[in-house]
């Protein structure tokens, strides 16, 4: 069997041993590990960054906690898993969009991303994506107006994704890094995400293949299609650091309940993660494509995990 | 009477039968789209149903849906011109669903089900129940995904100036969100769940 | 072999009564849609070139250009319809054009199916009055950013692809007008 010094935490098929770890004690620690992203976000962006955030939270939990009624369930939200999904959406949002707004894609994403499909453990689509991608569609013009960082001219401007499509202009790698660029809330500070991811894997909270696999596929396919046409081309560590690309392989891709159980498809679903962005962000009509990379392939989980179940001890494989 | 209520509530064709879906979520985009393809339809369900209630006798078997075809294209066709000849603004906002009517799975059910066996009264008040049903069904959503859309309702002004343009509802997935809630409203309120 | 003499017989008699009934039908509407089109056309016309007080309608080469005079009999310019694939679906614009056809006078939308509320704000007042009285000696010019110079129109925001293909599909029928305009006889 395999050892335990990587993770004391996994999601796996039968035979399990139950290591007394709870579902609120993962998504606590998720919730933690985001602590570093929401500080860059509102260090950058000041009181927009609060408020967006406190109302992403608190709608979330209470449209958690009214579907449970309504439902007829136990209102009990002390599995946290709410509060991750607030934060998250609050974090992939561009920090001057209006309140309702950002209210509203909260209350689609538990409403019908989690709670209609079965709730907690049963969602096929990562919730806080869905509240994202139900923005996307109903206000396109509010998901595109991005604003710089506070302290510096807070004019709209281009993130350094669209910059770099539209009007062939690189930002530099250190900007990047550190988070001072127009973007999504929580996108703006490669440090801070890492950090982060850091600290999840330390605890384990996260499986590191998937992670590992999106950004070796980033890096691979960019490098290749950059190495042969760099004058049309992001740089792959460009790729790696711009945009939402960090925080979806993070703290999206690895949600336990939207990504594959075996290990095996853990690394074909991250390579895909990894994959599809690049080709949407290079080929696409949209500069930016981690959000749709993810749900892409969390549609495709039920098929990976069919494919890679793991032959029982001295069987067939199902 | 009974043939009349049961298209309206316990049979409607949209919210309990989910028949007829290719207009239902193509042309509701604003309360006057819904209400001139309920009409438009009802129109042709009502009249090939007399036509077809009244000569059901004279059908033979083995070609009764070809004739069924005939009458129904007939109908739809001068539906489609005299929509085009007095209202061109909407039969342009249409576009290819007026003509699409003919392929619209209430019209020929409601003949094959109800029409071809049934005397003429009862399949007008068949015919009219399952239309005005249809009908009511689209101008809910359609009023629904104007409102939420433009914040109007039959252009008028619901909501202030304040409110934002919801691309998401006049694009085909909204049609597929708000159908879907309104199915489920509907379901709770007639006690099915 | 009743049974198909009768099938043959309810069949044909059905399509003789359609056939008649749709034939009344369309004697009557026919008329008034080609006039509903013609009003169309007339009000497009009249929207792209605001001086004009009557037009004439030929058909050079193939396309269909029409004449437009004002009041004192005066040629104000032509105009002439223009269609090419948008965001999604066929855009199809009425252009106007000066006399000399180096100057864009205006353009309506005639059909269109994009993204309301994005690309389909090429039907917005304040797209289309860029084209008015545009000089476009040679080609017209897009900018996505800052402020457009001499011959050149803004691109929505957000709407880059929509605007993109307004201007294509007028500088393609534009030159094509030029060509028939010069060689026409005019």
């Amino acid at each position: 069997m395999e050892s335990n010094q990587d993770s004391n935490y996994r999601l796996s098929y039968s035979p399990h041993i139950h290591t007394g770890t709870k579902t609120s004690e993962v998504m606590g620690g998720v919730a933690l590990a985001l602590i570093p992203a929401v500080a860059a976000g509102i260090y950058y962006f000041r009181l927009d960054a609060v408020y967006l955030l406190l109302t992403t939270v608190l709608t979330s939990l209470l449209s958690e906690a009214l579907m449970l009624k309504i439902l007829g369930k136990e209102v009990d939200l002390s599995d946290k898993s709410a509060l991750v999904t607030g934060l998250l959406i609050g974090l992939v949002l561009p920090p001057e969009i209006p309140l309702y707004a950002a209210g509203l894609g909260s209350v689609f994403a538990i409403v019908i991303g989690k709670q209609l499909f079965g709730g907690l453990g049963k969602n096929i689509f990562n919730p806080a994506l869905i509240g994202r991608a139900f923005l996307v569609a109903a206000y396109p013009v509010l998901m595109t107006t991005w604003t710089k960082p506070v302290g510096f001219d807070a004019v709209t401007s281009a993130t350094p994704l669209a910059a770099a499509r539209f009007d062939d202009v690189l930002t530099p790698l250190s900007r990047l890094f550190l988070g001072n660029i127009s973007g999504s809330l929580g996108e703006t500070s490669a440090l801070a995400l890492l950090l982060g991811g850091l600290y999840m894997l330390v605890k384990g909270y996260m499986d590191w293949r998937i992670p590992c696999a999106a950004f070796a596929s980033l890096l691979g396919l960019s490098a290749i299609i950059w190495g042969i046409d760099p004058g049309s081309y992001s740089p792959p560590v460009f790729h790696l650091l711009a945009g939402g690309f960090l925080i979806g392989a993070i703290f999206m891709a690895t949600d336990p309940t939207t990504s594959p159980v075996t290990k095996s498809g853990r690394w074909i679903f991250g390579a895909g993660v990894g994959i599809i962005t690049v080709v949407i962000r290079a080929w696409g009509g949209y500069p930016e494509g981690v959000m749709f990379s993810i749900l892409l392939m969390n549609a495709f989980r039920p098929l990976i995990d069919r494919f890679t179940v793991p032959a029982p001890f001295g069987g067939d494989r199902p | 009477m009974q043939d009349f209520v049961r298209g309206l509530w316990k049979e409607n064709p949209v919210f309990v039968q989910v028949l007829g879906m290719c207009p239902t979520l193509a042309v509701t985009t604003s309360l006057i789209n819904g209400i001139s393809m309920g009409l438009a339809t009802t129109f042709v369900l009502v009249a090939s149903g007399l036509v077809i209630s009244s000569v059901r006798k004279l059908l033979p078997d083995q070609v009764r849906i070809a004739s069924f075809m005939i009458i129904i294209s007939s109908f739809v066709t001068v539906v489609k011109l005299l929509f085009e000849a007095h209202i061109p603004e909407i039969s342009s906002q249409l576009g290819p669903y007026l003509p699409l009517i003919v392929t619209n799975c209430i019209i020929l059910g409601r003949q094959e089900a109800f029409a071809s066996k049934q005397p003429v009264g009862r399949s007008l008040l068949d015919a009219l129940g399952m239309g005005i049903g249809f009908a009511l069904a689209l101008v809910v959503l359609g009023g629904v995904r104007e409102l939420l859309y433009q914040g109007t309702i039959g252009g008028f002004q619901v909501f202030g100036t304040w409110y934002k343009s919801m691309v998401i509802m006049v694009m085909p997935a909204g049609a597929f969100i708000s159908l879907s809630l309104l199915v489920a409203l509907f379901q709770r309120i007639s006690g099915r769940k | 072999m009743k049974k198909i003499v009768r099938m043959v017989l309810v069949l044909t008699l059905l399509g003789l009564i359609s056939g008649l009934a749709l034939s009344l039908v369309s004697n009557y509407a026919d008329p008034i849609i080609e006039e509903n089109e013609k009003e169309a056309t007339r009000e497009a016309i009249y929207y792209v070139l605001k001086s004009a007080d009557s037009y004439e309608t030929e058909e050079v080469d193939g396309k269909v250009i029409y004449r437009a005079l004002d009041s004192s009999g005066e040629l104000v310019g032509y105009a002439f319809t223009a269609s090419g694939g948008g965001y999604q679906g066929t855009i199809r614009l009425m252009v106007g054009v000066g006399p000399e056809v180096w100057k864009v006078k205006g353009i309506q939308i005639l059909e269109s199916s994009e993204t309301p509320g994005l690309g389909g704000k090429i039907r917005g007042e304040s797209f289309k009055s860029q084209f008015r009285d545009l000089v476009a000696r040679g080609e017209i010019g897009l900018v996505k950013s800052g402020e457009p110079e001499r011959g050149e129109i803004k691109a929505i925001t957000g709407a880059t692809i929509s605007s993109k293909a307004v201007v294509k599909i007028i500088n393609t029928e534009l030159s094509r007008v030029r060509s028939i305009l010069s060689t026409g006889g005019e």
